[in-house]
């Protein structure tokens, strides 16, 4: 039943929902409250560039056309032939007579010889080749990276002896840019980030900056954390990169030296314990 | 003028009713609690991929994550 009791330095207060008493408050027990708050300006992340691996694919063939030359050897030749010569008249002066006379010198065919010497000649032929020459061809890849990367940014509130309290929550409120916008290695895009322009709550972690490939599987994360961590306040930073084929040969990654990501928060850390 | 102390048979308030018997105020529970406060890293990557603890402690994973973190359940809250 509903009531208030006061006893031996101790308050109470009951109230009953549905016949059922619910203790609204206890001296005996926390209150929830916040029990301390920190203010931490400029924390900065900061993500390396990518970088990629060349591997050597095979060879590729590239065709073209061709000349041999060859030399070409004609043997040397006698070559036999008649030649005709014609029969003739011709005046023919007659000392005996004194007068010219007419002589006929009557044809004939002489027997002739001719003789080609030997040689060299030099002759080509052009054919086109599939495969005149080979080139290397190559295909680049995205190395695969783990990355963490912790500090302390603050210490947990304290208890009237020094000593760190307990606390059972914290909420982070913040603030960021981010002051560097890395690029998709494939793309000439920026990585597409969950960090709102405006200020922001969360508990735990935070993805920061993911992609995927075709099919749809993740390769790229970076996330960071705020937690405690015995009587500190940790921030935690990661990145995980999982190798990444390029999908072209002879082509590496178009942005991969643009892939560097910098950010630069502002925290408002609530500490907090809950009634127990 | 603000309630500095009033008890009824069936509601006490104090504290400009800072303090009301009818409010909810959060507890911390070990079962039977209405949400969970996460208070702790709850995210990992891995393999270039990412596991997320949601607050009841369950792993949602990427396909690719292949790490083995194992982050905890949050705190065990009723109103």
């Amino acid at each position: 039943m509903s009531g208030f009791t006061a006893s031996n330095s101790r308050i109470r207060v009951v109230d009953t929902v549905n016949n059922v008493d619910e203790t609204v408050f206890d001296t005996d027990n926390d209150m929830p409250h916040i029990v301390g708050v920190s203010y931490i300006s400029n924390v900065a992340v900061d993500f390396d560039d990518l970088t990629e691996t060349q591997s050597y694919i095979g060879e590729d063939c590239v065709g073209g056309f061709e000349t041999d030359w060859y030399w070409v050897y004609t043997p040397a030749v006698w070559y036999s032939f008649l030649v005709y010569v014609p029969g003739e008249w011709n005046f023919q002066y007659n000392w005996f007579y004194s007068s010219y006379e007419r002589v006929y010198t009557p044809s004939y065919y002489e027997f002739a010889r001719e003789y080609t010497p030997s040689s060299y000649d030099r002759e080509s032929e052009t054919t086109y080749n599939d495969c005149l020459y080979t080139v290397s061809y190559y295909q680049w890849s995205v190395d695969a990276e783990e990355y963490s990367s912790t500090t302390n940014i603050g210490t947990l509130p304290t208890d009237e002896d020094g000593n760190a309290i307990d606390v059972d929550f914290i909420t982070v409120q913040a603030t960021g840019v981010r002051t560097t916008a890395g690029k998709d290695p494939r793309f000439n895009q920026a990585l597409p980030t969950t960090v709102p322009s405006k200020t922001f709550s969360f508990q735990g972690s935070v993805l920061l900056e993911s992609s995927g490939k075709a099919n749809g599987n993740s390769w790229f994360r970076r996330i960071m954390s705020v937690y405690p961590s015995g009587s500190n306040l940790k921030l935690k930073v990661q990145e995980s990169v999982a190798t990444l084929v390029r999908g072209a040969y002879d082509a590496s990654f178009p942005h991969i030296n643009d892939t560097r990501s910098t950010y630069s928060f502002n925290f408002k850390v609530f500490f907090g314990k809950f009634r127990q | 003028m603000a309630i500095t102390l009033k008890i009824t048979p069936t509601r006490f308030q104090a504290s400009g009713t800072k303090l009301d018997s009818q409010r909810r105020y959060i507890k911390k529970v070990s079962s039977g609690e209405d949400l969970r406060f996460v208070n702790g890293q709850n995210m990992d990557v891995a393999g270039g991929g990412l596991r997320y603890v949601d607050p009841t402690g369950t792993n949602q994973d990427d396909a690719v994550y292949n790490g083995s973190f194992s982050g905890t359940a949050g705190t065990r809250i009723k109103v």
